[in-house]
């Protein structure tokens, strides 16, 4: 291997960031479900109220971090489950880009749903 | 040597009894991993309503939401969603205190401190989850 | 047995004198048959003695005879004397029931790390685990996730590859002056390091892993142990311990550590294996940090 130790070893990286993920997670789940079960009840959750939350920056940025993150947290240990269990070769390659594509894809899904709740429209 | 014996995966789910508090609690946080993660999908797929509500009919996101939850299927399945998320938390600030060397010598009992919590938690929730137009 | 030689002296020489046509030669095996009686005797009087008898269940495989090529386990009632491990009661089925019985076994006390066992569901050395502490019948099979060669034997190539895939040998190159100076260690440093030069290389932690059993490639508990030894010794030079941080760096080093604690949970030796792979997890996160 001719890169240096200084190169952030992806292995190394990955762990370190499911760790952050981790902690912000750890906040961010607890606020959300405690937001919308216990202070505002679900069943009694409307379009209205959803939009006046997702109006808010602040409240819409916290939310798009929550996903990014739980995105990469969760499908990083679908990854890491497949390699502790032995998978290897192509079908290791397949389950990464699938991987990153699945998250790719909620993320996007989910920022387009979050956007229309804030009323922000493009097109 | 002419050939040898693979006896391949003695520890498999047979020998559940034996299993220790790590190994029980690698199960558990594993499992509640894949929940969450299956459930943050359909929940985002729950949530697309709003894309229709925002151009035009608030209902369709209003009427999706309350009439799931009018659901007592649905209702049990959030508790069941409740547990799954406050063991994994509770867990995953055990893994990463365990990560930072912190109280390796009681990871068995931080692990059944966790699952104590858990129950505790998910039993005092019961009523605000049950509670308000349940059909 | 050899003390017991002595003690004849005495009358054979006064044999000797009355019957000078016996050979020396004769008058050894003479003795020998003697002892050997005396032995037995002792043997029978023991197992007379012993009230109670262990059931030991033992995992058979014999690939060269095909009666047992099929995986079985044979009952062997062994009688019980006070102190008795798994070992004794395994050479006492094999001396007296059946001589094909086969294990690895060494010096009996814990040091040679040969008997590493699958005793009632846990990895343990036979030599060290009393009879007394197990709920009968005792169950014996040989280390899981590993192939096994006869009845309690196993391949242990794979684990060796994985200890020397670490390069586990001092490679310090810089000596200190002078010819017969020695490469000195603080006390601290040897303390730190302490619990990590106990290993055996018996294989238990390896058998107990999840992910070992799972990914073939993961280095594996002794392994890692084996790299913190000399990564954390501080007479190795930085850049060794670069060199030695970058073999523990790779998807299958000390990433794959689920924190299940299962070898730490059956190390003969009681070392703090998790304890090890999270600090050098952390090493190798800070250094990398350092550097970016």
């Amino acid at each position: 291997m001719a890169e240096r130790y200084s190169s952030f070893e992806p292995n190394g990286a990955t762990w370190l960031l499911q760790r952050i993920t981790a902690a912000l997670l750890v906040v961010l789940l607890a606020f959300h479900f405690f937001q919308l079960h216990f202070l505002n009840h679900a069943y009694e959750v409307t379009f209205a109220d959803t939009q006046a939350r997702m109006e808010d920056p602040a409240y819409f940025a916290t939310m798009v971090l929550f996903l990014v993150a739980a995105a990469f947290h969760g499908l990083n240990g679908i990854y890491n489950a497949l390699v502790n269990q032995g998978i290897e070769g192509t079908r290791k390659t397949i389950a990464k880009y699938g991987l990153t594509l699945a998250g790719i894809v909620l993320v996007a899904q989910g920022i387009r749903v979050a956007m229309a709740m804030a009323g922000v429209t493009i097109s | 040597m002419s050939q040898s014996y693979d006896r391949g995966l003695i520890e498999d789910f047979g020998r559940w009894r034996e299993f220790s508090a790590g190994m029980w609690a690698w199960i558990l946080h594993k499992f509640t991993g894949w929940v969450l993660i299956g459930y943050l999908f359909m929940h985002i797929a729950v949530l697309s309503t709003a894309i229709d509500a925002a151009s035009g009919d608030p209902a369709t996101y209003t009427d999706t939401i309350q009439g799931l939850e009018s659901l007592l299927v649905v209702r049990v399945l959030e508790i069941g969603l409740l547990a799954t998320a406050v063991f994994h938390i509770l867990n995953g600030v055990r893994l990463l205190m365990v990560d930072l060397g912190v109280g390796l010598e009681a990871q068995d009992k931080s692990f059944y401190a966790s699952l104590v919590v858990t129950g505790g938690i998910v039993v005092a929730s019961v009523p605000t989850f049950l509670g308000g137009g349940v059909v | 047995m050899s003390t017991e030689q002595d003690e004849p002296t005495a009358e054979t020489t006064t044999d000797a004198d009355e019957a000078p046509a016996q050979t020396p030669g004769d008058r050894r095996r003479e003795e020998k048959q003697a002892r050997m009686q005396v032995t037995e005797r002792e043997r029978a009087e023991a197992a007379a003695a012993a009230d109670e008898t262990v059931q030991l269940k033992v995992f058979r495989f014999d690939p060269e005879v095909p009666e047992k090529e099929e995986p079985r386990f044979d009952d062997f009632h062994v009688p019980y004397v006070q102190g008795m491990t798994v070992l004794d009661a395994l050479i006492y089925a094999r001396d007296e029931f059946d001589s094909s019985l086969t294990f690895r076994h060494s010096c009996r006390q814990a040091v040679c790390g040969s008997d590493a066992l699958f005793i009632n569901g846990s990895q343990r050395l036979a030599c060290k685990t009393q009879l007394s502490a197990l709920d009968a019948p005792v169950r014996v099979e040989p280390l899981p996730h590993q192939d096994v060669v006869k009845d309690l034997v196993v391949d242990m190539e794979h684990f060796y590859d994985q200890m020397e895939a670490v390069e586990p040998y001092m490679q310090s190159e810089e000596f200190p002056e002078g010819e017969l100076e020695e490469q000195r260690q603080s006390p601290e440093n040897r303390e730190k390091i302490k619990m990590s030069t106990r290993c055996i290389w018996c294989g238990a932690c390896m058998s107990s892993c999840n992910i070992a059993a799972g990914d073939n490639e993961y280095l594996g508990p002794a392994a890692i142990n084996k790299a913190y030894r000399f990564a954390m010794d501080e007479r190795e030079e930085d850049d060794i311990k670069e060199h030695r941080m970058r073999i523990m760096e790779q998807e299958h080093g000390v990433w794959r550590c689920q924190t299940q604690f299962s070898c730490t949970e059956v190390c003969p030796k009681d070392i703090p294996l998790t304890e090890h792979i999270q600090e050098l997890k952390r090493e190798a996160v800070k250094s990398n940090l350092k550097f970016w």
